[in-house]
């Protein structure tokens, strides 16, 4: 029942990770960019979850709505104040630094104009935990499933939009090649920017999702986007449901090394394990090899 | 009278001269910031009310506020600036351990008086041992040795809980906090029965919940700060599993009760000032003045305004007696202030000696329990 326990806990921090890890699957597959700054565009969106439905009393649809805008909108900013300049300057990567940068501002900008802080969010589905087998079972939070089920259904719905409408086989194809994407008539830059507003905005639905658990703060993303990136690279930074995998990977790790090894190491397993495979093999566990023309 | 008149115009004349700058600072922004931002409140409210009543030997007093953001390697720069290019006459804060830590050494070789006023677990009346009567650092909190005994003792000696589990988290307060503890628990004849840490930011505690359950723990001793001790109590609640918890004076942080809510209830920690509990005319004065300034009620780490607070006026009591700014002289007043302060946390009449920098004694302190969504004074 205990291990039980740990496995559930497990599942549903892997889940968190593999939505972000999945946000920057989308901004690499169509522009070979991460996007550094997701873990605090999560952030805002959870910032934003709170001070609509909390602070305002917004209706948890509304807050939802909300919380999209502002993850789409940031996406698009960061793509276009951030990415682009650095790209015009032909340095090989300044975007990296560019895209942290970002990420810092909002952190502090929230520290300024928001709170410094740590707080509450209620669950829309509640907040006691659901007890499933009997008095001594285990503990499940509403907010739990919540996060598995939308984590699962934006992934696979992405995905299957990517080979099922025209809008997706356009970012398969600018992820495929540029150039040829652009001699067929795509215009590539504005799949490039849609593929950051679509990342950002789920990244930012994922802050909304995890704050009810977390708790909110202006610290919340920093970790979370550490240990996302992580997440991508393990499951291949190409593949879309290679993230979940990579979530599920360093989720179930952390909780069952704090079980059975110690508190103290809860992180390194995961962490190995992203060297060993980075050794063995740098595209991820489910990415696929690429020729490098030079 | 006419003696009277000419102090009175001796003020006014020299109250233009040049501000006496005190250096102030902790974290105002990140996870500790409730306890940074709250100190420093109630530092302002001092400094407002003392200028507001002439100033400090006629002059202004200028506060020199820095932000170390709870990092470690802060400390030591903030404290250099605020000694060499601010040169502060005094220093108030910080907040963390590590931070002060990290800052010691600089007022020391500067001779510049440091009166912390919220960190529990850095070196104070340790530092004679390195300085001898040269020690510079003084303290307004309670230290973690007055908590960790008192909340060993609340837990063996009161309640009879003697199978404890220490719950800490892996900074230098949580650990200086872990090994005081065990320290008092040898002393009570009492061996935890399982010891465990996490992380700042953790939120599932989960795995240590579960082997502290497994070791048969009856009582949970916790040493970390709002946040992640909130993460604790409910992740006891996530697990179904109910026993009490007793730790340091943070349980006492918004950051704690709002975010643990229900699950937070119980919860015991020593207290040199509860807000709820606030009785004499100066903690009501206080408390009506923070209120008013700061539009914030209940105060988010009311310990660290009214530690905060009282601080400043007691650095105003050393200049005064002192008559000068110099740091010895600040020093050697505050080792034999004349007058009794009465404070927020509590009534100072010879705070601190040549051989004790620690003003808060454990008869200063209380045990506050978790009521209702505030901290309640203990039952008589």
């Amino acid at each position: 029942m205990q291990t039980l326990q740990l496995l559930w806990a497990g599942i549903a921090q892997g889940m968190i990770y593999a939505l972000v890890a999945f946000g920057y699957n989308i901004t690499f597959s169509t522009s070979k960019i991460l996007n550094f700054s997701l873990g605090n565009v999560l952030m805002l969106g959870g910032v934003t979850g709170f001070v609509l439905y909390m602070t305002r009393g917004v209706p948890f649809a509304g807050a939802l709505a909300g919380v999209i805008a502002v993850g789409a909108v940031g996406g698009v900013l960061v793509q276009k104040l951030a990415v682009e300049p650095s790209l015009r300057k032909k340095s090989q990567h300044a975007w990296i630094l560019a895209t942290l940068a970002v990420g810092i501002v909002l952190r502090n900008g929230a520290e300024v104009f928001w709170s410094t802080d740590d707080f509450k969010m209620r669950s829309p589905l509640g907040d006691a935990p659901l007890r499933v087998g009997g008095a001594g079972g285990i503990g499940i939070y509403p907010q739990e499933i919540l996060i598995i089920l939308v984590s699962l259904a934006i992934v696979m719905t992405v995905e299957m939009l990517k080979s099922r409408t025209l809008l997706g086989k356009a970012v398969m194809a600018v992820s495929e090649d540029k150039e040829t994407a652009s001699l067929m008539g795509i215009d590539q830059k504005r799949v490039i920017l849609f593929s950051f507003s679509l990342s950002a905005a789920i990244a930012a639905v994922g802050g909304l999702l995890v704050a009810p658990i977390t708790l909110v703060s202006a610290t919340m993303g920093t970790v979370l986007g550490v240990k996302a990136y992580s997440a991508s690279i393990i499951g291949g930074l190409e593949s879309g449901y290679g993230t979940i995998a990579g979530g599920l990977i360093i989720g179930l790790s952390e909780s069952l090394t704090a079980r059975f090894v110690s508190t103290g190491y809860k992180d390194v397993p995961g962490f190995l394990f992203l060297i060993v495979l980075l050794l063995v093999k740098p595209s991820g566990l489910f990415g696929k090899r690429t020729i490098r023309k030079v | 009278m006419l003696g009277c008149a000419v102090a009175v115009m001796l003020l006014t004349a020299t109250a233009g001269g040049e501000p006496v700058k005190i250096g102030v600072y902790g974290p105002y922004t990140g996870g500790s910031a409730g306890m940074g931002v709250s100190m420093r409140n109630g530092v302002r409210l001092a400094a407002d009310e003392i200028n507001a009543s002439g100033g400090v030997l006629g002059r202004k007093v200028e506060l020199v506020e820095r932000d170390d953001e709870a990092k470690n390697e802060k400390g030591g720069q903030i404290m250099q600036e605020l000694l060499e290019k601010e040169r502060v006459v005094a220093v108030l804060g910080p907040i963390n351990t590590g931070v002060a830590d990290a800052a010691l050494r600089y007022p020391n070789e500067k001779k510049v008086p440091e009166l912390i006023n919220v960190s529990a677990g850095a070196k104070v009346n340790e530092l004679f041992d390195v300085y001898g009567k040269d020690n510079y650092v003084f303290r307004i909190a309670a230290g973690d040795l007055i908590q960790s005994e008192m909340i060993v003792s609340e837990a063996v000696e009161k309640r009879k809980l003697k199978k404890p589990a220490l719950l800490c988290d892996d900074t230098n307060y949580g650990q200086n906090g872990r090994a005081k503890m065990e320290k008092a628990l040898e002393k009570h004849g009492v061996k935890p029965v399982y010891v465990g840490k996490f992380k700042i930011k953790d939120t599932d505690m989960t795995a240590q919940l579960q082997e502290a359950r497994s070791a048969g723990a009856d009582v949970l001793l916790v040493y970390g700060i709002g946040p992640e001790l909130a993460a604790v109590a409910n992740s006891m609640e996530r697990i179904g599993w109910r026993v009490p918890m007793i730790g340091s004076w943070t349980l006492s942080m918004a950051a704690f009760i709002n975010n643990a809510g229900a699950n937070g209830s119980g919860a015991a920690m020593p207290q040199t000032f509860i807000e709820s509990g606030a009785s004499t005319p100066k903690q009501l004065a206080f408390l009506d003045a923070y209120y008013k300034k700061f539009n914030e009620k209940p105060i988010a780490v009311a310990v660290a305004a009214a530690q905060g607070y009282d601080s400043l006026y007691l650095i105003k009591m050393a200049i005064e007696q002192a008559g000068s700014t110099e740091g010895p002289k600040i020093k050697a007043a505050l080792e034999d202030l004349a007058k009794t302060y009465e404070g927020v946390t509590g009534t100072y009449t010879k705070p601190f000696s040549p051989s004790d920098h620690e003003a808060v004694k454990a008869g200063n302190v209380m045990m506050g329990v978790v009521k209702g969504g505030v901290v309640t004074p203990p039952q008589k």
